[in-house]
């Protein structure tokens, strides 16, 4: 991974105006992203996130601001030199958006039509369905594939014309979660065989978990968070950030059966619920012994999860702690002198952290 | 034999005729077909590129050519006839027979059909179009190989429908002088109380009708790969 920018969107905004009502889907919005980056852009729908990544390929022109694509100015090129611009931009989209009335090799063949002879382009087509694992499916047509089929072809279409950025449109979405967890697996192969600089937008953190290493978090067309995706995940800093990786690391899902019994729980005076966050090397020490250890706290474990982001462990932990109030003070302070993060919960709030 | 002798007294010794006519309707019905089917697939895809969030937008045209159809249609096809006779005069020298009829039946046909086409059009999946554009397709491009190609099944319904509709305009405009089975029909049949010549040209008509129906949804099964 470089840190040449291939994406530069500065201070993007893309106002819409609709019978008299004005719509702000972007505000203000800068973006970088570097070649060789999976950026994920993450943020409920209508957030505007895919509104911005249309402007990289001026399907969508902004109001105002910048775009810089490959060191070109693509907001003043001329119709002309905004197509070859497009060929190096790759895009697939939720609804996969193949033509019902060509067969897949056709699909896939279509953006080289006028580039390539009839012979160069049919290799090229071989090729490229062999990529995406699709071959035997060459002379079929898009309503005889299942979803995942549909995107690989998707896939493979857009890289027909050797792009060096693919742009994901909520391209898993409309998939079930093995095919979400194929679809994303053959976009990271094409990232570290081809090089290739994906942008993929999206609404489940879980997908920016599985391949992304850097993250834009959306919300009423601001970007309120961004960073490398371990730092974002270990660090939250808003709530909606917290919301999306409680979500991605389904925290919420088990904060939500405890606190459903959390009468069963009947916590004491010297019990306390906490969670607990580490990153990197502190998921190796032993933890709940140490606590034990040192101040007599006892760690009863409700919920546990160990992520694997870019090779970085990341924990979380949800125990019931009991001991001597100055002990649990004393056990939380080493805690966070270990670098683990501390959040008290409360089971009688039943909002969700 | 025995049984049109029976029941087609007039008609059968009017067999001359009848070939001629139907040759008339046909006539007619093709050129026409070709000439509004033209103007009208041009009418049809400037409609559809034109209007608004089309590939070319551009509301000055769009609302010419969204209006022009619109008044062409609105004219009911008999007057329509009589009104433009002086036109038909200036382009085919006659105002009378099966050439001048062409005329009024393009006027009267191709903005049906550019509305259908734009019915056809408009069912284009917005997102292959956006799809088409991401990969660097210019406009041409598009309309030849994704809106016409994508579209071609429901274009072939819609001229179906439109030819169809076509055949009845020729038989109006050949009761008031364009010659063929409508001719045939009213000034012959009707106008002398000869009713089989009026069964028989209408069976004819039917006939014509029931085959284009058939080639055109067989051709439109055929192409059609959505399901």
């Amino acid at each position: 991974m470089t840190n040449e920018a291939i994406i530069q969107l500065k201070d993007i905004d893309v106002t819409f105006h609709n019978k008299g009502q004005t719509v702000e889907a972007v505000k203000k919005v800068s973006l970088t992203v570097n070649r060789g980056d999976i950026y994920g852009v993450v943020g409920y729908s209508g957030a505007g996130k895919s509104t911005l990544v249309r402007v990289i390929n001026r399907l969508q022109r902004p109001t105002a601001g910048s775009v810089e694509v490959n060191g070109q100015d693509i907001l003043n090129l001329s119709s002309r030199d905004l197509r070859t611009a497009r060929t190096k931009i790759g895009m697939i989209f939720q609804h996969f958006n193949l033509m019902a009335s060509r067969t897949i090799a056709d699909n896939v063949g279509y953006p080289l039509k006028g580039r390539l002879s009839h012979e160069n382009r049919k290799k090229k087509v071989a090729h490229l369905l062999d990529l995406v694992g699709l071959s035997e499916k060459a002379e079929d047509y898009p309503a005889q594939l299942s979803g995942g089929q549909k995107q690989r072809v998707a896939i493979a279409r857009a890289l027909a014309n050797d792009p060096e950025i693919l742009i994901s449109d909520e391209a898993t979405s409309a998939l079930d979660p093995k095919t979400t967890s194929s679809i994303l697996a053959l976009l990271k192969r094409l990232n570290k065989e081809l090089g290739l600089t994906v942008v993929l937008i999206t609404h489940e953190m879980e997908a920016v978990k599985e391949i992304c290493n850097k993250v834009a978090v959306m919300e009423d067309g601001k970007i309120i968070e961004r960073g490398d995706l371990v730092s974002i995940f270990s660090r939250p800093q808003k709530p909606l950030t917290q919301d999306f990786i409680n979500t991605a690391t389904q925290i919420n899902q088990a904060l939500e059966k405890i606190f459903r019994q959390a009468d069963s729980l009947n916590l004491s005076e010297s019990q306390q619920l906490v969670q607990l966050q580490y990153v990197g090397a502190s998921t190796d020490a032993p933890l709940i012994t140490e606590l034990y250890k040192r101040y007599g706290v006892v760690s009863n474990i409700l919920y546990g999860n160990v992520e694997i982001l870019q090779d970085t462990p990341l924990g979380n932990l949800i125990v019931v702690m009991s001991g001597e109030p100055d002990k649990l003070a004393a056990a939380w302070q080493y805690c966070q002198d270990a670098g683990i993060n501390i959040t008290h919960l409360n089971p009688n709030d039943t909002e969700v952290a | 034999m025995s049984f049109l002798a029976k029941y087609f007294p007039n008609a059968v010794t009017m067999k001359g005729d009848f070939i001629q006519a139907t040759g008339e309707t046909l006539y007619m019905t093709a050129i026409t077909a070709i000439v509004a089917g033209v103007i009208g697939m041009a009418i049809g895809i400037g409609l559809i590129v034109t209007q608004p969030g089309g590939i070319l937008e551009n509301r000055v045209i769009y609302n010419i050519l969204d209006k022009i159809v619109n008044l062409c249609r609105s004219i009911p096809f008999v007057i329509l006839l009589a009104v433009i006779a002086p036109l038909t005069r200036i382009i085919v020298g006659t105002a009378i027979g099966t050439t001048a009829a062409i005329v009024p039946l393009v006027i009267g046909s191709a903005p049906f059909y550019a509305r259908q086409i734009q019915n056809a059009l408009a069912e284009v999946d917005r997102g292959v179009i956006e799809a088409a554009e991401s990969v660097g397709s210019g406009p041409i491009a598009i309309i030849f190989r994704v809106y016409l190609k994508e579209g071609l099944a429901d274009i072939i319904r819609s001229s179906v429908l439109t030819l169809i509709s076509l055949i009845d305009l020729t038989a109006m405009a050949g009761a008031i002088g364009g010659g063929g089975l409508g001719n045939l029909a009213i000034n012959v049949g009707y106008s002398r109380f000869e009713s089989d010549v009026t069964i028989m040209a209408m069976l004819i008509i039917l006939v014509i009708v029931f085959a284009i129906q058939l080639i055109g949804d067989l051709l439109a099964r055929h192409v059609d790969h959505t399901a």
